[in-house]
Order: structure tokens, then sequence, then C-alpha cells
């Protein structure tokens, strides 16, 4: 009996479903983890030295505020010390990355909507949503093919490059602007959405698209009324998945020189203020937290629309 | 689709309300659509940097110290090391997702089915409770924090040293871990814990061989999706002094040698390409 169960098992075992091409990359993942701690140099001879111990040490005493070093701990003391550097720079920072946030994310999707339609291959096409225009004719084929494979290379490009590369450049293209920053964030995210809403489109219900182009919409009119209100809940369900990302990236994005809440902690890393740096860097986590619990309820809002 | 969810009068004003947002902020920024236009100087810069773009550099543009790699042995090599900050900060991530996701789900202390009785220890379920709420809390603080700030944090701490940025990497990397590992194992199919669980499996035994099996593929197609964010991220990790593409793209551009620099930057965005290729054929494999 047991002996004929475990034949059973094995028979399951051995015909189970395998996937070649996932196993595959579970081994190269997995070769590649092990080649990392065998070839990358993480180990340093100086990891456990002196000088590093004590200034990790020094280190840690430093993060309690400092007007309580050398005192007994007084929540008074610690509140007011908080409170002042809220007043000083805390409250605008913070104000400020948000305004950052919301000005990229909302540039972003208007320009990943203009650059949804050339890139959905239901409408940038010579037979949009399915639909001959009279007889096929090869130019205007190859030149819808061009256009879509040209936008998608954009979309590409736009979103293979981080954010941070792309405010590095535009700070020096542009000097210190703000704009560097949410432009930054804004061309990123335009390359995510605009790829993200054309995958929606290309899956909208094609029927009422094809009913609407046939009666004589032109593509932008049915882009405008019908893709639009028939996608939109999608389209804002990842409107507000990347503007999380955005207030998250906002406040790194300080650390280039533009007085978000990172540029802050910057500042009070190279005065070496660790007291002031950890408090900014708690104050950044309230800021994403509040984000995310926002935008999560945006999101299942919205799901329910859907 | 529900009635609610065709009023096309509300996403107008949706659609007007946000627009509207964004164009408040980026008055309030006390932003200027003249300052997109840049100086004279802006003007140069970008004239010399884009003209770059279509001729990268294939050797090096300044006289370089003997021995030195060719460059584009040095970018691959760049791009080599920026695999490696990635691959190492998953491993230590997987680690610390999988022990962290473990406790941070439901699976082990709530009853398998509806049919089952609560274990009549209300003490043990109470700390269980407590247990769980603080877990959660860590793994939000540990994903909260960016990766670039865990850098700053690390590198005040241990000074620039190559396990910092590993860490770095790694720590909001097992926070989003386990969360998804906790989300996906509460939410898997449950029919086979049932069934085990009736046979007389105990809780550990059900997670392990009922749960874990039925949210392996989605846990899979996640973490190939988090080793392409975690390849981006290291990359820019450069700009802190690491030895990755991020390093080599601040280097190149403080020292105006913009065909190398653009060398970087396509190498990165191959790199980029290929990893986004690489986890989109995994996920449309294993979600089959």
């Amino acid at each position: 009996m047991n002996e004929l169960r475990s034949i059973a098992v094995l028979d399951l075992y051995r015909t189970r479903p395998k996937n070649w091409p996932v196993r595959i990359s579970v081994g190269i993942m997995f070769a590649l983890m092990g080649i990392a701690w065998l070839a990358g140099d993480f180990f340093p001879a100086d990891t456990f030295t002196q000088s590093r111990q004590a200034n990790v040490e020094r280190f840690l005493r430093e993060l309690l505020p400092f007007p309580l070093h050398n005192v007994d701990f007084d929540w008074a003391v610690a509140a007011r010390w908080g409170w002042e550097i809220l007043d000083n720079k805390g409250f605008e920072a913070l104000y400020t990355t948000f305004l950052i946030s919301v000005a990229a994310i909302v540039l972003a999707s208007v320009m990943g909507a203009l650059l949804t339609i050339p890139a959905a291959r239901n409408i940038a096409t010579d037979q949009p949503f399915g639909l001959n225009h009279g007889s096929p004719s090869v130019v205007s084929r190859l030149l819808w093919q061009i256009m879509l494979v040209v936008t998608r290379g954009v979309l590409i490009l736009l979103r293979a490059i981080p954010e941070y590369v792309w405010a590095f450049l535009l700070l020096a293209l542009l000097g210190p602007t703000v704009w560097s920053i949410v432009l930054a964030l804004a061309l990123h995210n335009a390359g995510i959405l605009g790829k993200l809403s054309a995958e929606v489109t290309e899956d909208l219900p094609a029927a009422p698209l094809r009913a609407l182009h046939a009666l004589g919409a032109s593509r932008a009119h049915v882009s405008v009324m019908a893709v639009l209100p028939v996608g939109l809940p999608r389209f804002l369900l990842f409107f507000f998945y990347r503007w999380e990302t955005c207030v998250r990236e906002a406040t790194v994005l300080g650390m280039l020189g533009i007085a978000s809440l990172g540029f802050w902690i910057q500042e009070a890393r190279a005065r070496n203020f660790y007291d002031e740096m950890i408090f900014l860097v708690l104050l950044g986590v309230v800021l994403i937290i509040v984000g995310d619990v926002f935008s999560s309820f945006a999101r299942r809002w919205l799901r329910r629309l859907s | 689709m529900r009635d609610d969810g065709l009023n096309i009068g509300r996403r107008r004003w949706i659609l007007v309300g946000l627009l509207a947002a964004g164009f408040a902020s980026i008055y309030a920024l006390d932003l200027q659509w003249s300052q997109l236009l840049p100086n004279a100087g802006g003007i140069h810069t970008a004239g010399q940097f884009f003209a770059r773009a279509l001729s990268p550099a294939l050797s090096y543009e300044s006289a370089v110290p003997l021995h030195t790699p060719p460059l584009l042995i040095k970018a691959l090599a760049a791009a080599w090391q920026t695999i490696l900050f990635a691959a190492a900060a998953l491993s230590l991530a997987l680690v610390g997702g999988a022990v962290l996701g473990f406790f941070a789900s439901t699976a082990l202390w709530l009853p398998a089915g509806a049919h089952e009785p609560s274990s009549g220890r209300p003490l043990g379920a109470a700390l269980l409770g407590v247990m769980h709420a603080l877990i959660r809390l860590l793994i939000t603080l540990m994903r909260s924090v960016h990766e670039l700030l865990w850098a700053v944090l690390f590198l005040a701490a241990f000074g620039l040293s190559q396990m910092s940025a590993v860490i770095a990497l790694a720590l909001p990397c097992a926070g989003i871990l386990a969360k998804i590992f906790a989300e996906l194992v509460d939410e898997a199919p449950s029919e086979a814990a049932y069934a085990l669980r009736a046979a007389g499996a105990s809780r550990l035994q059900v997670f392990c061989f009922a749960l874990i099996p039925c949210a392996m593929p989605d846990i899979l197609a996640y973490v190939l999706y988090r080793f392409e964010c975690l390849l981006r991220t290291s990359a820019v990790l450069g700009f802190f002094g690491f030895p990755t593409l991020g390093f080599y793209i601040a280097a190149a551009f403080e020292n105006l040698h913009y065909g190398e620099l653009w060398s970087y930057l396509y190498t990165l965005l191959i790199l980029i390409v290929i990893a986004d290729w690489w986890s989109g054929l995994f996920r449309r494999e294993l979600l089959r």
C-alpha cells in the first residue's frame, strides 16, 4: 500500500508541468546571485576596522537630538527641537515635495496621453479598429508602421533612463530650476504611463470603437470620445500608482540641489547633523505613507468604477 | 459595469480637477514656462550634448593612464558591476523578505477555514497578533525609506563601503518582497490548504506544501520584476561613488566628455531594456 502510494506520488511528480524558459530564467537568477557574492568585492579588508567602528558609534550617538546630549531625556526639549526644524524648513520642504510630485504626474499623464494614441496598435495603423480605408496602400501601411515603431521607441527611451539620471542631465541643461526635477519625473513617468495606457487601449472592447469609426468619426474623435471615457478608470488607476512613486522620487531628487526634502537631508548630512538628518528622513516617511494611503484609497474607489 | 461606472459627467470633472491640480502646483512652485528654454550657456551645452547622441565615443576622449582597459570594456565592466550589486542585494532581500513575509502573513495564525475552531489559547493568539502588527510596521518602515536615502544613512554611518550599497538596495526591496509574499500567500487559492488541514496537516505543513506552491508563480514573476527595479537603482547608486554605471555617467558629465557619456548611457539603456524584456517574457510564460 505504502509502496503504491509513493509510486503514484512519484508519477505525479514526474508528470508535473515544466516550463523551460522559466526554469532557465530562475537558474540564471540564482547563478547571478552566487557569482555576485564570489566576484563582487563586497567585503573590503577594512570593513571591521577600529576607525569604522568608532565612526558607527559616533553616528549612533549623534542620532539623539542635539539639545539632549549630556542631559536627561526630556520630551519637551525634543519636541521644541523638532518643531524648530519643521518651522525652519520641514513644512516648506514637504509642501514643495508634494507640489513637485503633483505637477510632475499631471505633466507626465498629458505627455503619456499624447503618446498613447500613436503607440496603440489598434489606432496607429492603416486599418484602424479593424476597418479598411478603401484599397490598402503599401505606402500608408509603411508610414503608420514607422510611426508606431518610433513612438514605441521613444516610450522605451523615456522609461529606460532612471529619473535620477534625467534630473542630473536636465539640471545641467536648464540650470538649477525646479523644472529639472519636475521634467525628469514627468519624462520617466510619461514613458511608463504611455506604455501602460497603450496596452489598455489595445485591450478595450473593439466593437464600439469600430462602430464609431465606421460612422465617420476620425481616429482623434474615437480617441477622445470613446477610448478616453471607457478606459479612464484604468488610466486613473495607473495615474495614482505612478503618483505614489513620484512622491517617493521627488523626495530623493532634492539631493541634486533643489529645495525638496532630499536637499535638506543631503545638507544635514554634509554638516554632520545626523540628528536632523534622521528627523527629516522620518518626515519623508510620513509623507510617503500619507501618499500611499491616499493613493490606495483612490485606487480602491476607482476599481469599483471599472 | 455598474451604473455609476458609466457616469461620464463625473469623469469629466475628475479630468478637469486633476489638470487644475497640476497647473496649480506649477503656479505654486513659481515655475515660469520661459525657464524651460535654457540660457545661452545651457543652449551651448545642450547642443554639444545632443550632437554626440548619434556618435557615442568608442575610445577615451582624453589621455588616460597606461593599461586602462578600452572604453567599451570599461562600460561593460561597469554594467557587470551594476548587475552584481543588484544580484547581491536581491539575494539578501529574498532571505529577508521570505522571513518577514512568513511572519507577516495571516496564514499561520488565522484558522485555515471557517469550519476550523480557533485555538483555545487567547493569550497566545493576542501575542501573535501583536507580533504580526510589529512586523507589518517594520516592513512599512523599510520600504518607505527610499534606497538612496538608505544609502545616505549608511554612507554617514559606515563610510564608502560596498556593503552599505548592497544593504541600502536590499532593505527596501526586502520590505516590498515581504509585503508581496504575505499578500500572495494570503490570497493563494485555499482549496488545497483546506484539504491538507482537514487531512491533519499542521499549520506549518499547510504553509509549506499548499500555500507556497500555489503562490509560487506570482512570487517568482514579482521577484524578477524587483530585480529589474534593483538594476535601475543600482545604476543610480553610482552617483554616490560606487563603481556602477551612474558613477561613470556622472564622471563623464563633469569632465564634459559627452561622447563617453552617451556610451555609458547607451550601455545603461541596453541593460535596462534587456532586463525589461526578460522580466516581461518571464511573467508572460509564468502567468499564462
